[in-house]
């Protein structure tokens, strides 16, 4: 070589010190990292503030105020005839049982000695709540045998009493409240002292069905949880095969050409079509159309099963089309029929993937709202849905409704019970999610 | 093997297994596959050599109609086996390729377990009666492919954790088990190391026994190897088909000369 004077290459200095090139690689990489870690701690703390939010608020919700006392069940009131007539016991109305009920709760005050100036009866009365009676009656109804006995009862307080326990009513707020006197406050504290008026767990939040407006402290979710499930049923019962079947067949079967390509384009856009148009397409025609009935698990059913599909076909596509083609071909090769390939390879191999999709689908199902409020589960349903098939055609609640519906409601009484809804909710999409996680655990490890 | 050997090996007259006459494969506008004349004779190795993308391949699929799969793909021309033509309306490909079996470039054995592999071809076409029957079938195929003292003990362990050269045995074995009367070949070391690959041509000699193979393969010296006849292939034309002996050793066209001397390929 002639040309001693060498040009100084790109890579000719040390080693050990980083050239100008390179640092500013280093720095675009450190920073894009920087932007990733900045992206995460935003989405967790969003994940952060939604559930401290949600579980603050909800958690106590599934603790309720209740008095417990002695209730003597006095066969003159209850009973008039003494003949333990079914059809005569049905006479007394729940304002008999009420009466009974502050009979009990006066007598607990005397015995007790406890004096609050300026209490009248009527303020006694407002501390129980007014399903309290009915729940007595249901229970007499059904076990006649108590009538003419004196027993211990935990009955439901007014939700303003309940209030008071969880904080959210104070002395302040009562002396600008209608529905509840600074006397009734005073009383309670000295109860609670006795351990006469507490909280305990409240199974008739996921039990009960919703109660009205001025019942907040009786409302459950009782008859939503039942809707939502048999929702779920229709869902998984049809757009399980439906979307299975489909996608196997677009997948391995449907020949390619101009009507398949547009069959998949519209099942794509299927999935970005907004669930409230599925609320108004299932009015039309499972409600106006078919004639099924309003309100009802069937329909909810069908209406998510449709929106469901979608996501279903994509993903089984996903992963159907994920099965290695050499599978594929070594069945067909040793002579197996199309569908023996599918059925004995393909889609054994697909099975996780379908199965997360599945579950994917059920749980966006299970939070819709939306074309659920179409079709009239919105309506306020206090009897629970016959066990299925018959209970799919009765009027039921749904989840994230009951949620949308208590919002909705005036007494603040209800946030919590929304909050609490809501934490129901996301315990059921945790449960289906981790089910999806051991079903694709459980199917992997067969291979 | 001693190249110099390659003109005393025997081949003796046989019968033709299967024929082709005219065959012309499509893919969409491209013509693989030009008026391409074969007789593969039976119980014997035939080779198919070529360089890449000259259609060696392509012609082996047509074979079992396994180029049906590929919606664009074509095929025009006769291939008949034992006198019946493959593409007849009548015929069903599945039961084509009961008869005609294949193996792949790359080891593709199901994911499950190395009895089932090789079980899962009779049990499709109902070849045994019952489970001692199977077992017996599997033990078959499995020392038929020189794999039964490596796995006797772990028949039940997933085909999928097997070494790429027991693997390609396995598939090979799993493509026996339905006995079927060809076996097609498409560049089956092509993945392996020479022990694998030394095993695998060891194999595909003691087949011959039973089958008409055909074998596609890059190495010429493979297809010296463990071949009788070879076809030499060159941008979808047949060039030259005969015996290896002469193939290797006298060759008629210059095309196949400079593949073979390696100046094109």
């Amino acid at each position: 070589m002639t040309d001693a004077v060498a040009h100084p290459t790109p890579h000719s200095g040390s080693l050990l010190r980083q050239d100008e090139r390179t640092r500013r690689r280093n720095n675009a990489e450190r920073r894009f990292r920087l932007y990733g870690q900045v992206a995460i701690g935003i989405a967790i703390m969003a994940l952060v503030i939604l559930l401290t939010s949600v579980l603050g608020n909800g958690l106590s919700a599934f603790r309720q105020t209740f008095i417990s006392m002695p209730v003597t069940l006095d066969a003159a009131v209850l009973d008039k005839k003494g003949n333990r007539d079914p059809a005569d016991l049905k006479k007394v109305t729940t304002i008999g049982y009420s009466k009974l009920l502050v009979n009990s709760l006066t007598q607990v005050i005397e015995e007790e000695g406890i004096v609050v100036e300026g209490l009248a009866s009527s303020d006694i009365k407002d501390m129980i709540s007014d399903e309290a009676a009915a729940q007595v009656r249901d229970r007499v109804l059904g076990n006649p045998d108590l009538i003419g006995q004196t027993v211990d009862l935990k009955v439901l307080a007014n939700g303003r009493i309940d209030g008071y326990l969880k904080g959210r009513v104070s002395m302040e707020s009562a002396e600008r409240d209608s529905n509840v006197s600074v006397n009734q406050l005073r009383l309670t504290e000295s109860l609670v002292e006795r351990g006469i008026i507490g909280k305990s767990f409240n199974w008739g939040f996921l039990t009960a069905a919703d109660a009205s407006e001025l019942r907040p402290e009786a409302a459950g979710l009782g008859v939503a949880i039942l809707g939502s499930a048999y929702m779920m049923i229709v869902v998984l019962v049809l757009s399980l095969p439906i979307g299975v079947a489909a996608s196997i067949y677009l997948e391995e079967f449907a020949p390619k050409n101009r009507w398949t390509d547009l069959i998949e384009v519209n099942i794509s856009n299927l999935a970005a079509v907004p669930s409230i148009v599925f609320g108004i397409l299932g009015l039309a025609i499972f409600i106006n159309f078919a004639g099924l009935p309003q309100s009802a698990p069937i329909v909810g059913g069908l209406v998510l099963t449709l929106m469901t599909l979608p996501t279903i076909i994509i993903t089984t596509r996903a992963a159907i089309k994920a099965v290695p083609p050499s599978i594929r071909d070594a069945a067909l090769g040793i002579g197996a029929s199309k569908m023996q390939t599918v059925f004995h390879h393909v889609l054994p191999l697909a099975m996780p993937g379908i199965l997360t999709g599945a579950i994917i689908g059920l749980a966006q199902a299970l939070g819709e709202t939306a074309p659920l409020l179409l079709i009239g589960m919105v309506a306020f349903v206090r009897d629970f849905p016959a066990a299925p098939p018959e209970g799919l055609f009765d009027p039921a609640a749904a989840l994230p409704v009951q949620v949308y519906n208590w919002t909705q409601r005036a007494d603040p009484a209800f946030v919590e019970r929304a909050s609490g809804a809501i934490i129901v909710l996301l315990v059921f999409l945790l449960v289906m999610n981790t089910a999806a996680i051991l079903l694709r655990r459980r199917f992997e490890r067969r291979w | 093997m001693n190249d110099m050997r390659l003109t005393e090996r025997a081949v003796d007259a046989t019968d033709v297994k299967i024929s082709a006459r005219k065959v012309q494969v499509y893919y969409g506008d491209n013509h693989a596959i030009k008026d391409v004349d074969v007789d593969i004779p039976d119980r014997m190795v035939t080779a198919f050599i070529g360089p890449s993308g000259c259609g060696k391949s392509t012609f082996l699929r047509s074979l079992n109609r396994m180029n049906d799969t590929i919606p664009i793909c074509r095929v025009e021309g006769k291939i008949t086996l034992d006198g019946e033509d493959i593409y007849d309306r009548r015929v069903d490909p599945v039961q084509l390729r009961a008869k005609v079996g294949m193996v792949f470039q790359k080891p593709n054995p199901f994911p499950k377990s190395i009895y089932d592999n090789v079980a899962y071809g009779p049990r499709i076409h109902g070849l045994t009666r019952n489970k001692a029957e199977l077992d017996e079938v599997v033990e078959q195929s499995l020392r038929r492919a020189a794999l039964w003292n490596e796995v006797k003990d772990r028949l039940h362990a997933p085909g999928t954790g097997l070494s790429g050269g027991q693997q390609q045995r396995l598939c090979i074995a799993r493509a026996v088990a339905t006995s079927p009367e060809v076996l097609l070949m498409d560049e089956p070391c092509s993945a392996l190391d020479p022990i694998a690959t030394a095993q695998v041509e060891e194999l595909i000699d003691e087949l011959r026994a039973n089958f008409s193979v055909v074998i596609v393969t890059h190495s010429m010296q493979q297809a010296a190897r463990v071949s009788q006849k070879t076809a030499f292939f060159h941008l979808g034309n047949l060039v030259e088909y005969g015996e290896t002996g002469q193939i290797f050793t006298k060759p008629q066209d210059p095309r196949t000369e400079s593949y073979i001397s390696g100046r094109i390929g």
